[in-house]
């Protein structure tokens, strides 16, 4: 109980770190996106003052208080899930923006490390058992092959011969807007169809990092003098390489996946981009070109929060699982 | 003088020679070694056989396939792909070694001073690094890259680097606590060795081996992040720039629509071949420090 | 061997009512305890004594001889150098203190950079303490230093890695470093434990020797007995069990005639090969094979849990260490 108590404090002031990381991010920029901003509407004929309210209303702060106040409003405002306004999508409330575009990203995401997750530890412990045989070694080389490969350019290829020249798959997009959302067959095939090739793409360059990890783990734990006993006891061979090989093996993967996590979110980012594919990080590499500083700033903030969320998560998950953390407990 | 030069060749021996010998025995090095060189070459030498002007737009000429002529064929602006790929290469290349060189440096001296020192500079050092590691890297790097609009490319390599050198030096630091225990290290201090002395002559030469193959990943982490950031069109405009060639391929895929325009996917593959050489390089590079590694 | 009184000591290193704790935490609330495993020990070396400090493992004995070393900082009491606080003199002073005090550490492949060669294990600290007036003239003293610890010729060896040695020639270098600086004590610990037997004695003897030709006071960490009894043979044994030094004296005296009764058993406990010699012996009756754990505070005499002399007073007070007849021993009835 204690464990978790421990784990909750964390994760509560990492996120307060992350929020408060966010403030300054925007403020201390050179080139202040804010100045910026009043500078634009300025641009277009407004005052200092008629500009300095506007953006107050995006942002929903008060920019004439001093800054340990705005940090106040700031704090306050996030506590309520305010995150502003858009600039580009007039009136539009940040939040209402991420909290549509946010469930396509974790659609995709969390599709992908299961899937290249649950292959990789299967071959993986595959490939130990027949190290050294040819299957070991051409299972190896295409996991080094395909992990060295940048997911967003794998992707870009995937673009252009599956969705541009043969058109297999779609080009852009989440879903045909024209079919209703709902638990139709017709809906839930649809986004599986668009959002197979970003799938894809995630999905072939992580799966070898897993397939190399878990082989080498299995390795390991079959030099393991427990292994030797287990087989001496007669136990069958099935027996031992799930409940004795595996379990301990998948141990410290478990605590890489959190680092995986963080790294997918940010190739969400491009791979996003690259099929037009509205999840948030769509809209943060959006609000970038755009200089939609409101959005870009939610956009950052929630994708930091959603990353250390998954951490812990996994983290939990971990702590559940490790006979030895649990024992601590 | 004799001394000097016997000291140089020896020293090019071990450094240079022998490792190439051990890369070179195995598939995997020879291949890496073979298209690291072969990038290396083009960033360098590789301008003198363009024949084109990679910025001269020319309309007329645009989206050929590869020919005689042209022999990866044109880009969108009728631009020769194969100059831009050369002259591109020296950007990608230059940048991401930057980038990967402070990451490592920041890392490395982080790590170490962290580790050995421990204490109140360890716990300080450690809680900055944690922070920087919740910060997710790349949404960071668009953001900043956005504002800090700048073509000046040891700028834009710091900038690369501002979160990769986190988890390295976390785990630089792990390695510098074990090496602290060792029983030389004991008898360094009590022998009154300084603590640089120790520093630099006992850990860091232990951990070279480690420093320079993760350095390589640096280096691949840095390309990854250059060319993405610059196929978000998030740095200024380059025309022969890959990632830049890769914004316009994303911008105009509605307009691709034959296999005779997959040469305008040249960069990508480039990255790619380059990744895998770097990869398969650090891998041989493995077997170089650790000799029980090897197979031959 | 007292606690206290003489302003100049007659030892080259000695302690006063040195402890030191370490903070451990155990079991599943991670509580924190505190284990003591120096325990307000108050001993003394004279310069040029060759002493076998002997103990089974985790009886602190390795902490002591680091606290000698001013390597770990003690929780209470003092460590002198010639008479002064270790931790209460000057920098410079500190210094010189550094270069006198040497430790040769347990496992000779840990001990010795693997990434530099031997020059390197032995010049820097020639340099630093400039004990040579330049490279040349460090390297020759190097060369001296391999030549005296029997790796001959010298110039063959101080450019290979460690990697190219033998266990046996690790440990020489190891030694050489360690007498590199000229200093006035040396703590083995272990120096020989992970030594084939065959070279134990060849190193012993080197260590011998290496004292009486550089005057240099040696304290032997060891758990062996056999080893401490012939390393020491002309010196001094010290008997350790628990933080406490329970027994010193002279090594052959106290081995033919141990007054403590650990060290009686301890003693005893020795396999003998000759049958007719071990059914002799005299068997000493233990009262309970564990030893007990540090977590727990132990009253009185440490030893009392498993002693079968013990009296009512040994539960209750603690044994100081008492001279009878040239030997130190804390127990209340020898």
């Amino acid at each position: 109980m204690r464990w978790i108590v421990k784990r909750v404090i964390t994760i509560l002031t990492t996120f307060y770190i992350a929020i408060t990381l966010t403030f300054f991010l925007i403020r201390l920029m050179p080139g202040n996106p804010i100045d910026v901003m009043i500078n634009q509407y300025m641009q277009q004929g407004m005052s200092m003052e008629q500009a300095r309210m506007m953006v107050s209303s995006l942002y929903q702060i008060d920019f004439s208080k001093p800054a340990w106040e705005q940090y106040i409003e700031y704090l306050q405002l996030i506590f309520r899930g305010n995150l502003g306004i858009s600039y580009t999508y007039t009136g539009v409330p940040v939040i209402r923006i991420i909290s549509y575009a946010l469930p396509w990203t974790v659609f995709l995401l969390s599709i992908s490390i299961s899937l290249s997750f649950m292959l990789g530890i299967v071959l993986g412990m595959f490939a130990a058992y027949r190290r050294n045989k040819k299957s070991d070694h051409a299972i190896t080389l295409f996991s080094t092959i395909t992990n060295a490969i940048p997911n967003y350019v794998l992707a870009l290829i995937f673009l252009f011969f599956f969705a541009c020249i043969w058109k297999i798959f779609p080009i852009r997009g989440t879903r045909d807007p024209r079919i209703p959302p709902g638990f139709t067959l017709e809906f839930i095939s649809n986004i599986f169809y668009h959002a197979t090739l970003p799938i894809l793409s995630f999905f072939i360059t992580t799966v070898g990092s897993w397939i190399l990890q878990m082989r080498g783990a299995t390795i390991s734990v079959l030099g393991e003098d427990y292994i030797r006993v287990a087989e001496a006891r007669g136990l069958r061979g099935r027996r031992i390489m799930f409940s004795y090989v595996g379990r301990n093996a998948i141990i410290p993967l478990f605590t890489r996946l959190a680092i995986a996590i963080g790294y997918m979110f940010s190739g969400s980012v491009l791979i996003e981009n690259i099929f037009t594919y509205a999840g948030i990080g769509y809209y943060l590499t959006y609000s970038v070109t755009a200089r939609d500083y409101p959005l870009m700033q939610g956009c950052f903030l929630i994708t930091t929060l959603a990353i250390i969320l998954s951490n812990f998560i996994a983290d939990l998950l971990y702590g559940f699982l490790d006979p030895r953390v649990r024992i601590e407990r | 003088m004799v001394q000097v030069k016997e000291v140089l060749i020896r020293a090019l021996r071990k450094s240079v020679y022998d490792p190439l010998k051990i890369i070179l025995r195995s598939k995997r090095g020879a291949v890496g070694f073979a298209i690291v060189l072969f990038f290396a070459l083009m960033a360098t030498v590789g301008s003198l056989i363009v024949r084109y002007d990679p910025s001269t737009v020319n309309l007329s000429e645009a989206l050929q396939p590869p020919s005689l002529k042209h022999p990866l064929g044109t880009d969108w602006f009728g631009r020769d792909i194969l100059a831009m790929l050369i002259i591109g290469s020296q950007d990608v290349l230059f940048v991401s070694f930057v980038a990967a060189l402070i990451t490592t440096s920041v890392a490395t001296f982080m790590g170490i001073i962290s580790g050995y020192m421990g204490g109140k500079a360890d716990s300080i050092l450690v809680g900055v690094t944690d922070i920087v590691l919740t910060i997710p890297g790349f949404p960071l790097l668009i953001v900043i890259a956005s504002i800090l609009r700048t073509s000046n490319p040891v700028l834009l390599a710091a900038i690369l680097s501002i979160t990769a050198w986190a988890p390295l030096s976390r785990a630089i630091r792990a390695q510098t606590l074990t090496l602290r225990e060792r029983g030389f290290i004991e008898m360094a201090k009590c022998l009154g060795m300084p603590s640089i002395h120790i520093i630099t002559n006992e850990i860091l030469p232990n951990i070279m081996p480690y420093i320079i193959i993760n350095g390589i990943f640096a280096f691949t982490g840095a390309i990854y992040a250059q060319v993405g950031l610059f196929m978000l069109g998030l740095a200024p405009y380059k025309s022969q720039n890959w990632g830049v060639m890769l914004n316009l391929s994303v911008n105009y895929a509605g307009a691709v629509f034959s296999i005779k325009q997959a040469s305008l996917l040249a960069p990508a593959i480039c990255i790619i071949l380059l990744q895998i050489g770097l990869v398969f390089l650090s891998g041989s590079l493995e077997e170089v420090f650790n000799p029980r590694l090897r197979s031959g | 061997m007292k606690d206290g009184g003489e302003i100049i000591s007659e030892y080259v290193v000695e302690t006063r009512k040195l402890t030191k704790e370490f903070e451990v935490s155990i079991g599943m609330l991670k509580a924190r305890a505190k284990i003591r495993a120096v325990d307000e020990v108050s001993f003394g070396i004279k310069e040029g004594e060759q002493i076998a400090l002997v103990g089974e493992s985790g009886c602190g004995k390795s902490t002591l001889g680091r606290l000698l070393l001013g390597l770990l900082k003690p929780s209470s009491g003092q460590v002198l150098y010639k008479g002064r606080d270790i931790w209460h003199i000057s920098r410079k002073e500190f210094e010189e203190f550094r270069r006198n005090a040497q430790i040769i550490p347990q496992n000779p492949y840990d001990a010795l950079n693997p990434a530099k060669k031997l020059s390197a294990a032995l010049i820097p600290q020639i340099l630093r303490h400039k004990m040579a007036r330049g490279r040349d003239e460090a390297r020759k003293i190097a060369l001296d230093l391999l030549e005296r610890v029997g790796l001959s010729p010298p110039e063959d060896f101080i450019e290979r890695y460690p990697s190219r040695l033998s266990g046996g020639q690790m440990q020489r270098v190891v030694i050489a470093r360690a007498i590199s600086v000229k200093p006035q004590f040396v703590v083995a610990d272990e120096a020989v434990s992970m030594l084939d037997a065959s070279l134990r004695v060849e190193i012993l003897d080197m260590l011998h020797k290496i004292g009486e030709e550089l005057r240099t006071t040696f304290l032997l960490i060891t758990h062996d007995l056999g080893v401490a009894r012939y390393f020491a043979r002309n010196g001094k044994i010290a008997i350790m069990y628990l933080g406490d030094i329970v027994e010193v004296g002279e090594t052959e005296e106290t081995i033919r005639n141990p007054l403590h009764p650990y060290t009686k058993a301890l003693l005893a406990a020795i396999p003998v090969p000759d049958p007719k010699i071990a059914r002799e012996r005299k068997i000493i009756p233990l009262k309970s094979i564990d030893v007990p754990s540090l977590l727990k505070p132990i009253s009185g005499c440490k030893f009392h849990t498993r002693c079968p002399y013990a009296t009512g007073d040994c539960e209750k007070i603690k044994p100081e260490l008492r001279l009878i007849s040239n030997r130190w021993v804390a127990c209340h009835s020898p």
